[in-house]
């Protein structure tokens, strides 16, 4: 066979259907594998490169360094142009960088793939709030609070719902967020400092009581804490519970002596301690000196506030708070109140009127006036 | 394109040899022709099949490949330095313009004409060194900034890979000729993640008209390309698709609005590649080698000047202006400095598609014509992705001309079947202010400055199309039954001047008896024989009035008139037709 005819008969081979759906097959079989090879290779450098972009992102991102990490986040999304997590770090450094139109784009992009998502109903709220869209804040912070948060990150529900409370507090929905600490504080565990921070938002709602209930817990684990010293002293204090507050007050300021609110607290604390007559089981002679000294004090606050002593109270007989002074004061001596133990209480209610006036009129009271005040206060309605 | 019908043709042959037994085919049973015919039929599909898989693999690579371009040409970060971006585009546009002038003269421009010019001229034949140069150049100038996108190389790459197997398999010239509008939908429909618009493509802007024969193949091919992309890339979209809605009807009006724009738009578009292209190739030969280098600086200044958007085909850009990142005055920008920046880089004959570009322009527009109508218009709504999407198939339609291609492109990338009102109102507005303005397309455009006389598109959608109705005539005397005796059909013809009668014969066939035939027979002495038993080897092959006038052709020239009958009773005649009939009809059109 001559090589012209052996060519011949391989090209007329070649021609039938079968052998050419044959080498057609193998073709591609051998093409697959190139691409396939190729394809590893293009997709590791792929993420290869999203993998570095991103870590650089994130590390700028934790550093608040938000105008590097937003091009490094883009370039991480050219690589790996869905992934969430990228989407959502650059969402968020553009969020450091108050572009928050820009954030909200991807953001809302990111809630329609995954709406359960924590973290994006967190920031979506942080913008509904800004723009002053509360139905939308409140909703996407309830979707933060019962979102999926992955495992180690259950404390970010946590935040997210002190978060919430912040809010309501700040558009002054203070029962939505005596409610939603009502519910917080059944989560909240024993963690001391979670505890102090609860029990700071109760004071701010002033539900002192729950208040003092999460002092309590922070201390019952880390008792010489001076921050849950000092709330629990506070709550107590606002509370009218003197002896307590003097209690936890005593101990924050010896552990915090430069707490000065403390300190004036503690000191009011201690003169509503020593100066209500009307305490229970108290000596006469006791109450008598604690009349007579109110008395003395109220006397004290006319002179300094003349303004407040020309107020006439409809309650005694027309005339103006420095007359009805001056007309009881020779009454309130030791022997006087003795004889006529009614004088306590009628020289009692002048001086919580001259003290309320006097706040009324001029202002800042003494610690021995905050205390006859607190004392009023104590026994209103008795 | 009568080649094109070569499978209408050859169905029809199939139901010739159904209806008759021509002379001309003895030897031969149907059986064994309608095998042949099957079977090439069915190898002709598989190996549509394998051109797919073929130019999948081929636009997988040229993927990586503009990727690693950029990588390595641009940098890998978002943010490119300003000697990168001055430089990147600069020298490879050199390196490019010594490539094609010196390598591959072929790779420049598009590709989509160049396969149009494979079909119509060359035989389907495209030297397989123009893939290689245009994966190569094409790959270069997207990935070093170039703003040219990667759909159109791929559709040539795919054509040519198709091609090149069609010659490997020796195919005939007929088979030869529909490969590369086959290889042409996979590579488009691999480059595009869609293979509905790749197949309107082709049909639309390179075939031109609907034939059943080739429609399978090139579905198959764009099928199989697609799934071979999709396994290497995923099936993601080249865009994220947003929410897409359309509240309330009136806000048509303002998809009209963009409509109207985008109109506008694509004349500016296309009046500047139609007035700077010819300047830019008559300039010196010493400048065709520096063309791509300073269209690349200067993009690389546009880039450096604060719109790195513009560079390549943008397509992450797009999906950024979809999710609205971009005030829609930056849009507007963006918009007119891509139709600068692809003008220039198209203009100086750097390899490259105009699909991707086309795209890019229309959604900067569309969200910036949507972002202003709702700037002056509050209560309309606003989504950006709507208006982009929307702006897209407005510049498709606008720009490529290719109205229905536009609309289901936008559908088969958004995936939602609510846009395709706005679609359809601002295509339209687009597209007719586009014709009246600048009657010629702009791919017969580049043809035509091409030197290429290629059939246009749009004018072969709207030619007139002749029908056997239009020429049918009357039968000439009475219609005579398979049972009448010669001797009628004898007195009929003296009763009248037809030189044919039409004989209706049992079951669904027709004969013609002619005159002469009728005389000689009655010579024999069989005027009493029935004409059934006459005529009932000479069967004539009938057609329908709503039939191209053009079908009649292949009959008569072996039978003096055709049978043209009721597609409901075929044994309704509803008139003849001569070969004069169709010749006369075709005069008077022409006149």
């Amino acid at each position: 066979m001559t090589s012209q005819s052996y060519k011949l008969d391989f090209s007329q081979v070649l021609r039938r259907e079968p052998v050419m759906l044959a080498v057609l097959t193998l073709a591609a079989a051998l093409s697959f594998l190139f691409v396939t090879g190729l394809s590893r290779m293009f997709h590791a450098q792929q993420d290869a490169l999203a993998e570095r972009w991103s870590t650089r992102g994130r590390s700028d991102l934790g550093a608040g360094r938000y105008a590097s990490a937003v091009p490094e986040f883009r370039a991480a999304l050219l690589y790996s142009r869905d992934d969430f997590d990228f989407r959502l770090g650059l969402a968020q450094a553009l969020m450091g960088l108050n572009r928050d139109d820009e954030a909200y784009t991807y953001l809302i992009n990111l809630w329609g793939r995954r709406p359960e998502n924590g973290v994006v109903n967190v920031e979506l709220a942080r913008i509904a709030a800004q723009r002053g869209q509360t139905d939308q804040a409140l909703r996407y912070y309830h979707n933060a609070i019962y979102a999926n948060w992955p495992a180690g990150q259950d404390s970010e529900a946590r935040e997210a719902r002190f978060e919430l409370v912040d809010y309501l507090l700040q558009i002054h929905a203070s029962t939505q967020a005596q409610s939603e600490l009502i519910s917080l504080a059944a989560y909240i565990g024993d963690d001391p400092s979670q505890q102090v921070r609860l029990g700071d938002l109760f004071l701010r709602i002033q539900d002192n009581e729950h208040a003092l209930a999460a002092y309590r817990r922070s201390l019952s684990a880390s008792p010489h804490e001076a921050a849950a010293l000092a709330g629990a002293g506070t709550a107590a204090y606002d509370l009218g519970r003197y002896a307590v507050a003097e209690h936890y007050l005593q101990e924050a300021v010896s552990l915090r002596p430069g707490d000065y609110i403390s300190n004036d607290r503690l000191k009011i604390a201690r003169l509503v301690l020593q100066m209500d007559p009307f305490r229970p089981q108290i000596r006469v002679a006791t109450r008598n000196r604690n009349v007579m000294a109110a008395f003395a004090a109220a006397g004290a606050q006319l002179k300094a506030c003349p303004v407040a002593a020309t107020y006439a109270a409809t309650g005694i007989s027309g005339q103006d708070l420095a007359a009805q002074w001056a007309k009881l004061m020779p009454q309130i001596t030791e022997g006087g109140l003795r004889r006529d133990p009614d004088l306590v209480n009628t020289s009692m209610d002048l001086v919580f009127t001259i003290e309320r006036q006097a706040r009324e009129w001029c202002g800042t009271p003494t610690a021995t006036d905050s205390a006859l005040l607190l004392i009023a206060k104590l026994h209103e309605g008795n | 394109m009568d080649s094109l019908n070569a499978p209408n043709a050859s169905s029809n042959v199939v139901q010739d040899i159904a209806a008759i037994k021509p002379a001309s085919l003895a030897g031969l049973t149907p059986g064994s022709i309608l095998h042949s015919v099957f079977r090439e039929e069915r190898f002709f599909l598989v190996l549509s099949v394998f051109i797919g898989v073929f130019s999948g693999l081929a636009v997988v690579c040229f993927r990586f490949a503009i990727d690693w371009s950029r990588i390595y040409l641009l940098g890998s970060g978002a943010e490119l330095s300003t000697v990168r971006l001055l430089l990147a585009p600069s020298l490879a546009g050199l390196a490019i313009a010594i490539l094609t002038i010196h390598v591959f003269p072929t790779a420049r421009g598009s590709g989509v004409n160049q396969t149009k010019a494979a079909l119509y001229i060359f035989d389907g034949y495209i030297p397989f060194k123009t893939a290689i140069g245009k994966f190569i150049a094409a790959s270069v100038a997207i990935g070093a900034g170039h703003s040219l996108g990667p759909e159109d190389p791929s559709l040539q790459i795919g054509a040519t890979l198709a091609s090149a197997i069609g010659r490997r398999m020796k195919l005939s010239r007929d088979r030869m000729r529909l490969l590369a509008p086959i290889g042409a939908a996979a590579g488009l429909a691999a480059a595009f993640n869609a293979p509905i618009s790749a197949v309107l493509f082709v049909i639309e802007e390179v075939i031109g008209r609907w034939t059943a024969g080739i429609l399978g193949s090139v579905v198959l091919s764009a099928v199989s390309s697609v799934v071979v992309m999709r396994s290497f890339l995923g099936s993601e979209s080249l865009f994220r698709i947003p929410p897409v809605e359309l509240r309330r009807p009136s806000e048509l009006i303002a998809y009209a609005i963009l409509g109207i724009i985008g109109g506008f738009a694509s004349i500016a578009f296309s009046s500047g590649i139609s007035a700077l292209r010819p300047r830019c190739r008559n300039m010196p030969q010493w400048t065709q080698y520096f063309q791509p280098a300073v269209a690349g600086l200067l993009i690389g200044v546009i880039a450096m000047l604060g719109a790195p958007q513009v560079m390549g085909a943008g397509y992450e850009y797009m999906d950024e202006a979809m999710h609205g990142q971009f005030t829609w005055q930056f849009l507007a920008i963006l918009a007119a400095l891509k139709i600068i920046a692809t003008l220039l880089s198209f203009v100086s004959g750097t390899p490259g598609g105009m699909f991707a570009p086309t795209l890019f322009i229309g959604a900067m527009l569309g969200a910036a014509v949507g972002g202003a109508e709702h700037a002056l218009l509050p209560h309309f709504q606003y989504t950006a992705g709507t208006y982009a999407l929307v702006g897209m198939g407005v510049l498709f339609a606008g720009f490529l001309r290719a109205p229905m291609t536009s609309v289901f492109m936008v559908l088969e990338v958004s995936g939602n079947y609510t846009i395709i009102v706005p679609v359809i109102v601002a295509n339209t507005f687009a597209y007719v202010i586009s014709r009246a303005l600048q009657p010629t397309p702009i791919f017969d455009m580049l043809s035509r400055q091409d030197g290429l006389d290629l059939p246009s598109m749009e004018e072969l959608r709207e030619e007139d199309v002749l029908h056997v109705e239009d020429a049918l005539q009357p039968p000439p005397g009475p219609v005579l039954e398979a049972d009448d005796p010669l001797d009628r059909a004898i007195l009929a013809f003296e009763g009248s001047m037809a030189s044919c009668l039409m004989v209706r014969l049992p079951g669904a066939a027709w004969a013609c008896l002619t005159r002469e035939r009728a005389q000689m027979l009655a010579q024999e002495g069989m005027g009493s024989h029935a004409l059934g038993t006459l005529l009932g080897e000479e069967q004539v092959p009938y057609v329908h009035p709503d039939q191209p006038l053009d079908t009649v052709l292949r009959y008569v020239n072996r039978w003096p008139v055709v049978p043209v009958v009721n597609r409901a009773n075929v044994r309704k005649l509803e008139g003849v037709i001569s070969e004069r009939d169709v010749l006369d009809r075709y005069r008077d059109l022409g006149a």
